[in-house]
């Protein structure tokens, strides 16, 4: 997991008032590898694209074909399976453009919806609905849908009957597995309270919460409204650097996205003037010391990075045990 | 409003991986499972709730709209319920809701996940609030683990008090023909086996899994003409708190309490310990089992140690807990809570096989999602209130 704070120089919570969208954002990024199971029926069309086949499903139920093959039926949830192709020709029934090409709804011969791919080679233009379309493969087979490399316009009618029944091309293995990776990159709005916590941490080590007028408690993360009482919260406290443990446990597991590299002592702190769970990690003991040593209730207190403040939980290297 | 009975119930066959299957037809196993046990086609159903955890285990957002096709929810009301491990309860309360309403008769509930398809960890890390804690997340497992501990030191929850929930949950998902995981282990392998977030240890947590579970509800007119057994849903419930209010409790789920407060009194329990035959319970960890103990009734606060050593729990004690074996033999997160209230079902219909607790009429059930501070429970019976 990576979570890169923005730039420091321009102050967080600075400029309120003003439009939203000139305040500095979080950027906050997720990258989760995923291997995706594509299902029976897919399978099979995604292993055929390098036989040049475009395997669709045949409702027994509705008569409907679909391609790609489909395990159910989309309109009467009826169980299909890959036992139709259709034409690598077609007709476009709606296209737009993209930074990436134009693409398109295309018909294809045989098919009863439409397969949504890229025109190659075509302005918008050249394109009316009705235009004929044939497939152009690409030459280097992957097992996935960019095995059709996208359609370009032809006047080719379709050649034969469609669809045909299918016929599984010998030693060809369903493509069962696809790996993919999600990238999503987030601008996340600190927003005033957000804003004036994290300008306090960057610039002067101050942590900042927030009273609620009804049960009087301080709010760390500070917050526009009490959790509780559901009362606008109005006056700005600042807490300590020192707290109580109120658990812990230890990590020794690794998984992907970690940030912290195990064995630490995860650690959830309550501040001293606030109420409420700052989570972070005890350092400066020793792991397996820390399990007979550190008991819940016990002292803490903050131990600062001496890097350049980024004006995140992450200034705050550890927090250290106050040992009586 | 109707009473609304379970009158179908189905599941997949539960795996570390599904290679086989596409998401949506791992969903589709589940629900040709409810549909032949309630001796229904799809188009008996009127309506459908699909439950998922986080889109991120899947990488398929708003996956309802995927699985319309596959759950001829073509034309049909279709509504998507997601709460963490709590999911699956959440969608049975909103079927229950739309047919105890006179929305519908007859509502397919179908929960799922298939885990296996990416970084579960990490995935439930981004549960956390970007700006505050996301980066000392360990999914809720260094949460869990630390509240475990404090109840250790707090309450008696020792390590080997949960090492007897492994070993009586291991046994009984021995004897679950839907389990993948099926070994009996010893208090001695749990408390060796390898720490993961101490006291967390690897024998502790259940393992990832992918698998997919559907009921079917009815309202109360309707059940005479599909089911000759129905299993009533005589109260169910679900409630969530603020995860960082000030002061918040941690050594037990005050949202647990209520949602058990109030279904208790719709049911008319006043002594669950003596009114439940048999108790379905959604233990993300070892440690979460003693803990419901504890805010369920079943026993007094401080005394789930003594509860699980004293044999009570066990298929032959007085109140067993898990006799499916809990999350221990499956554990695909957004099916898990609706797998336990259909294992609920199977109980007071006497359909559960070789882990039928004998004679069972009344059954507890509770699920929840969240940093513990999503909470639910049901109370399932042969006899409607």
């Amino acid at each position: 997991m990576e979570a890169k704070a923005a730039t420091p120089v321009m102050m967080r919570g600075e400029g309120l008032g003003s439009a939203p969208g000139e305040n500095p954002t979080f950027a906050g990024r997720i990258e989760l590898p995923y291997t995706l199971t594509t299902g029976r029926a897919a399978s099979v069309f995604l292993a055929e694209l390098a036989n040049h086949k475009l395997v669709g499903s045949r409702c027994e139920k509705c008569g409907d074909v679909a391609v790609p093959a489909q395990d159910f039926c989309a309109a009467c949830g009826e169980t299909t399976a890959a036992d139709f192709e259709v034409a690598p020709t077609g007709a476009l029934t709606g296209f737009t453009a993209t930074p990436a090409g134009v693409l398109a709804m295309i018909r294809l011969d045989g098919a009863d919806c439409d397969l949504v791919h890229k025109v190659l080679d075509a302005e918008l233009a050249d394109l009316e609905v009705g235009t004929r379309v044939a497939a152009r493969w690409a030459a280097s087979p992957a097992g996935s849908m960019l095995d059709v490399e996208g359609f370009e316009v032809s006047d080719a009618a379709a050649a034969g009957e469609w669809p045909q029944p299918f016929e599984a091309t010998a030693d060809v293995e369903p493509v069962l597995e696809q790996s993919y990776d999600l990238r999503l990159d987030y601008d996340h709005a600190f927003g005033p309270y957000y804003g004036t916590l994290f300008d306090g941490i960057a610039t002067s080590r101050r942590i900042q919460g927030v009273r609620c007028p009804r049960c009087t408690c301080v709010l760390v993360p500070p917050r526009e409204y009490c959790d509780a009482c559901f009362v606008r919260t109005e006056e700005w406290v600042d807490v300590a650097d020192t707290g109580t443990i109120k658990a812990f446990s230890v990590i020794h597991m690794e998984f992907v996205g970690q940030v912290r590299e195990p064995p630490y002592v995860y650690a959830e702190i309550v501040l001293d003037g606030s109420a409420t769970r700052l989570i972070h990690s005890i350092g400066g003991i020793d792991v397996e010391e820390a399990k007979e040593r550190l008991h819940t209730g016990m002292k803490v207190r903050a131990v600062w990075k001496d890097a350049e403040p980024t004006g995140s939980l992450e200034d705050i290297d550890y927090f250290e045990p106050v040992f009586d | 409003m109707r009473d609304v009975a379970i009158v179908g119930t189905g599941q997949t066959v539960h795996a570390r991986r599904r290679k086989d299957v596409s998401q949506a037809g791992l969903v589709r196993e589940a629900v040709d499972g409810a549909l032949a046990d309630a001796e229904m086609t799809l188009d008996d159903i009127d309506s459908i709730v699909v439950a998922s955890g986080p889109a991120l285990f899947g990488a398929v957002n708003q996956p309802e709209k995927w699985l319309v096709d596959g759950l001829g929810g073509h034309m049909k009301p279709v509504v998507r319920i997601t709460s963490g491990g709590g999911t699956g309860l959440a969608g049975a309360l909103a079927a229950m809701n739309q047919v105890s309403s006179g929305f519908a008769d007859k509502v397919l509930v179908v929960a799922y996940d298939k885990l296996s398809e990416g970084a579960l960890q990490y995935q439930i890390s981004t549960l956390y609030d970007p700006f505050w804690g996301r980066e000392f997340a360990v999914g809720i497992m260094g949460f869990a683990s630390a509240y475990w501990k404090a109840r250790i030191e707090t309450l008696g929850h020792t390590e080997e008090a949960a090492a007897l929930v492994s070993v009586k949950n291991h046994k009984n998902a021995f004897r679950n023909p839907y389990s993948h995981v099926r070994k009996e282990v010893t208090v001695e392998d749990v408390l060796n086996s390898r720490p993961l977030a101490w006291p967390i240890k690897l024998l502790d947590v259940p393992p990832i899994s992918d698998g997919a579970c559907a009921v079917i509800l009815a309202g109360d007119d309707v059940v005479p003409q599909v089911s000759a057994k129905p299993a009533w849903i005589r109260g169910m419930s679900y409630y969530g708190e603020a995860d960082n209010a000030a002061n918040r409790f941690m050594l037990q789920s005050v949202p647990l309490q209520l949602a058990a407060q109030r279904v208790y009194k719709k049911a008319g329990i006043t002594n669950p310990r003596r009114q439940f035959d048999v108790a379905e319970l959604q233990e993300p960890y070892t440690n979460f089992e003693l803990s419901y103990y504890e805010g369920l009734g079943l026993c007094r606060t401080g005394e789930a140690a003594a509860l699980i050593e004293s044999g009570a729990t066990e298929m032959e004690g007085d109140i067993p807990c898990n006799p499916s074996g809990g999350c221990m033999g499956a554990n695909p997160i957004g099916a898990t809570a609706l797998i336990r209230l259909a294992e609920a079902a199977l109980q007071v219909t006497d359909k559960a096989g070789e882990r039928q607790v004998p004679g069972a009429r009344t059954a507890l059930v509770q699920a929840g999602g969240g940093w513990a501070n999503l909470r639910g429970v049901a109370v399932v019976g042969a006899d409607k209130n």
